[in-house]
């Protein structure tokens, strides 16, 4: 009960805070509803799945610290799981997707345990390594498809299939992910506040007085990092369901590691709406500039290279994300 | 026994070229603690400029080595003072991310000025030519060059480092950045400095690989990745660690040819169908991985 109470409990944010929120939640019910453009809807899909990817690296990123830049290997444990027993068993996507969680979780306990020895930038990099290595099994691995991925033929199911997530109208799926992001959001909330959250948070400030406290600081990270697992890889099964089509470069590549890392860290990492900001501009910015630029200009990666100037930028200037300057500027109104 | 006999050659001197591909890496992490990911595309700048000066001026492609240098070694300062100095303020995460972000500009860049198409070098003394030594064993000329150059190299930086008053105040920078500036070093510019010999002696490493492996945008990232195993692997700041690290690397690159050799020798029907070259990289991965795991100072390293 009590969990429950502190999930739904966001009153230690400012008013205006909430109001926001809330008006962007009624934006984000009624998206639907105003009839724009199939790209508007894609674009939208992207950054709730993406805001979804965000919560989950921030947890062990963002409250724990520990950089992780090996997340998308997730998100293709996911995304395969639900891939491979659609195609082969036909085994619909509500069960599919626990499972491939399991394997994720799993898989994260296997490398997250001796992983876990190591900090700050070895850290890091033992993360993109192990997602690499991954990456380059699955794209030899027949069962898998190999290189080619796996493609979900649309046309063996009848939609709108709620069972197997096949719809041929991305209204169904815009609300199916909504529902996930919600609940994310709530499950971030009890979290912060959560005896795990506290730990980590300790952790992150400092790991020797985490340890004299008698935090069992090795087990909290490898705990949270299965959490942070156990959110990419449902949103990797649904994307499965919605793509349609995976491959490996597009579902495990270093670049979606990154961009997860780098949600969080826009919008400011530690913070509940952190990701959910930082996915807010970085994929319609993203979306937009491929269409505009990309396309009809011809000019190719012009859109990655402003986003890499984005990136360059805050890091260098304002590593705490848009979030610390909005509390940076509230710190100073108060005083 | 041909086999094992090349594939060892061959893993060695591919060792040599991809440990001055590390050199700078190695270096820029022994002074300033930052984990540089763009530190591949600072190798395609080096392997583009190879090309396009032999091409643009006629050159020899081997000639074109101080000039490659001189241009890394600026962008390296210029990189470090326009933004890696912010970069050294923020927390950790911020400095991954930054230099990640470096690395995407930079590819990108490349991507719109020279077009994705794989590039390749046709002429120059060196290339095509190889010199046969028996016992089924080919040297390429190309490679051969890059591992004398590589070996020269090292020896360099290492009488740099460990000869002259500049060495002296960068290892000083690299083990206690505040003490040395209280000694009045001036580590701010030792850090760029430290850049500047990164950058170089990778852009160094690239007119030399362009003799033998054609470029494209995308090139970075795998040497990258390659470039952190040999640094994990002898040791984050370690110069003669990176050296023979860059062996043992090389080797594990050439494990394919060595399941050819078992597999004949052996003469197992199983062994035969593993499709060992796609593998070829994930090996350096997972060394990567073991390394970081059981040893995360590496062989040489003093710096946990």
């Amino acid at each position: 009960m009590e969990t429950i109470k502190n999930a739904f409990d966001f009153s230690d944010f400012p008013r205006i805070d909430l109001s926001i929120a809330g008006v962007v939640l009624v934006y984000l019910l009624s998206f639907p509803a105003l009839q724009l453009s199939s790209f508007a809807m894609v674009t939208m899909i992207q950054f709730l799945m993406f805001s979804l990817y965000g919560m989950g690296w921030n947890t062990i990123g963002g409250y724990g610290g520990q950089v992780d830049l090996g997340k998308a290997q997730y998100v293709g444990i996911g995304a395969y799981t639900t891939a491979v027993m659609l195609i082969r068993w036909d085994i619909p996507f509500w069960v599919s997707m626990p499972i491939g969680m399991c394997l994720a979780v799993g898989w994260s306990f296997i490398i997250g345990y001796p992983l876990f020895r190591l900090k700050g930038h070895y850290f890091a990099i033992a993360t993109i390594a192990t997602s690499l290595v991954l990456k380059d099994l699955f794209e030899v691995w027949d069962f898998v498809g190999a290189a080619r991925g796996l493609e979900i033929s649309p046309i063996k199911y009848h939609p709108p299939d709620f069972l197997r997530l096949i719809f041929k109208d991305d209204v169904y799926y815009y609300y199916v992910i909504l529902v996930f992001f919600l609940i994310g959001i709530f499950y971030i909330n009890w979290f912060r506040k959560s005896r795990l959250g506290y730990q980590l948070r300790c952790i992150k400030d400092n790991e020797d007085v985490a340890r004299s406290l008698g935090i069992n600081v090795h087990l909290a990270k490898v705990k949270t990092y299965a959490i942070a697992t156990a959110f990419v890889s449902v949103v990797g099964s649904f994307h499965a369901c919605y793509i349609k089509n995976i491959e490996p470069e597009d579902t495990m590549s270093l670049p979606i590691s990154i961009l997860i890392a780098l949600m969080a860290m826009l919008g400011g990492a530690g913070s509940l709406w952190g990701p959910i900001i930082g996915a807010g501009i970085l994929i319609p910015l993203k979306s937009y500039l491929k269409e505009w630029l990309g396309a009809t200009a011809g000019l190719v990666g012009i859109d990655l290279i402003l986003y890499a100037i984005i990136i360059m930028l805050v890091s260098a200037f304002e590593p705490r994300g848009i979030w610390g300057i909005v509390e940076k500027m509230r710190r100073r109104r108060r005083t | 026994m041909d086999i094992l006999l090349s594939s060892i050659v061959a893993g060695l001197l591919l060792g040599m070229v991809l440990a001055i591909v590390a050199l700078g890496l190695t270096i820029i992490f022994g002074v300033m603690d930052i984990v540089n990911f763009a530190h591949g595309e600072f190798l395609m700048i080096g392997m583009y400029t190879g090309l396009l000066t032999a091409q643009a001026t006629g050159i020899d492609p081997l000639w074109t080595l101080p000039f490659a240098a001189i241009v890394g070694f600026l962008m390296g300062i210029l990189c470090y003072i326009g933004f890696v100095k912010f970069l050294l303020r923020g927390p950790m995460i911020a400095q991954l991310l930054g230099t990640f972000g470096l690395m995407l500009l930079l590819r990108n860049l490349a991507l719109l000025i020279f077009g994705s198409e794989d590039r390749a070098l046709h002429h120059g003394i060196l290339v095509g030519r190889s010199f046969d030594i028996g016992m089924g064993v080919i040297l390429p000329a190309t490679k051969l060059a890059a591992a004398g150059f590589s070996v020269v190299a090292f020896w360099g930086v290492w009488l740099l480092m460990h000869r002259t008053k500049i060495g002296k105040a960068l290892r000083a920078t690299a083990l206690n950045a505040q003490g040395a500036r209280y000694m009045g070093i001036p580590t701010e510019r030792m850090n760029a400095l430290a850049w500047g010999i990164g950058c170089g002696t990778v852009c160094i490493a690239g007119a030399l690989i362009v003799n033998f492996w054609s470029v494209s945008p995308f090139i970075g990232l795998l040497f990258t990745m390659i470039a952190f195993a040999i640094v994990a692997l002898g040791g984050f700041g370690s110069v003669p660690g990176a050296f023979f690290a860059g062996l043992v690397v090389g080797m594990i690159t050439e494990i394919p040819g060595f399941w050819d050799f078992l597999t004949y020798t052996l003469d197992w029907d199983w062994m035969a169908n593993v499709p060992m070259t796609s593998f070829k990289y994930m090996w350096v991965y997972l060394a990567y991985f073991l390394i970081m795991v059981f040893r995360p100072r590496g062989l040489f390293g003093w710096k946990q």
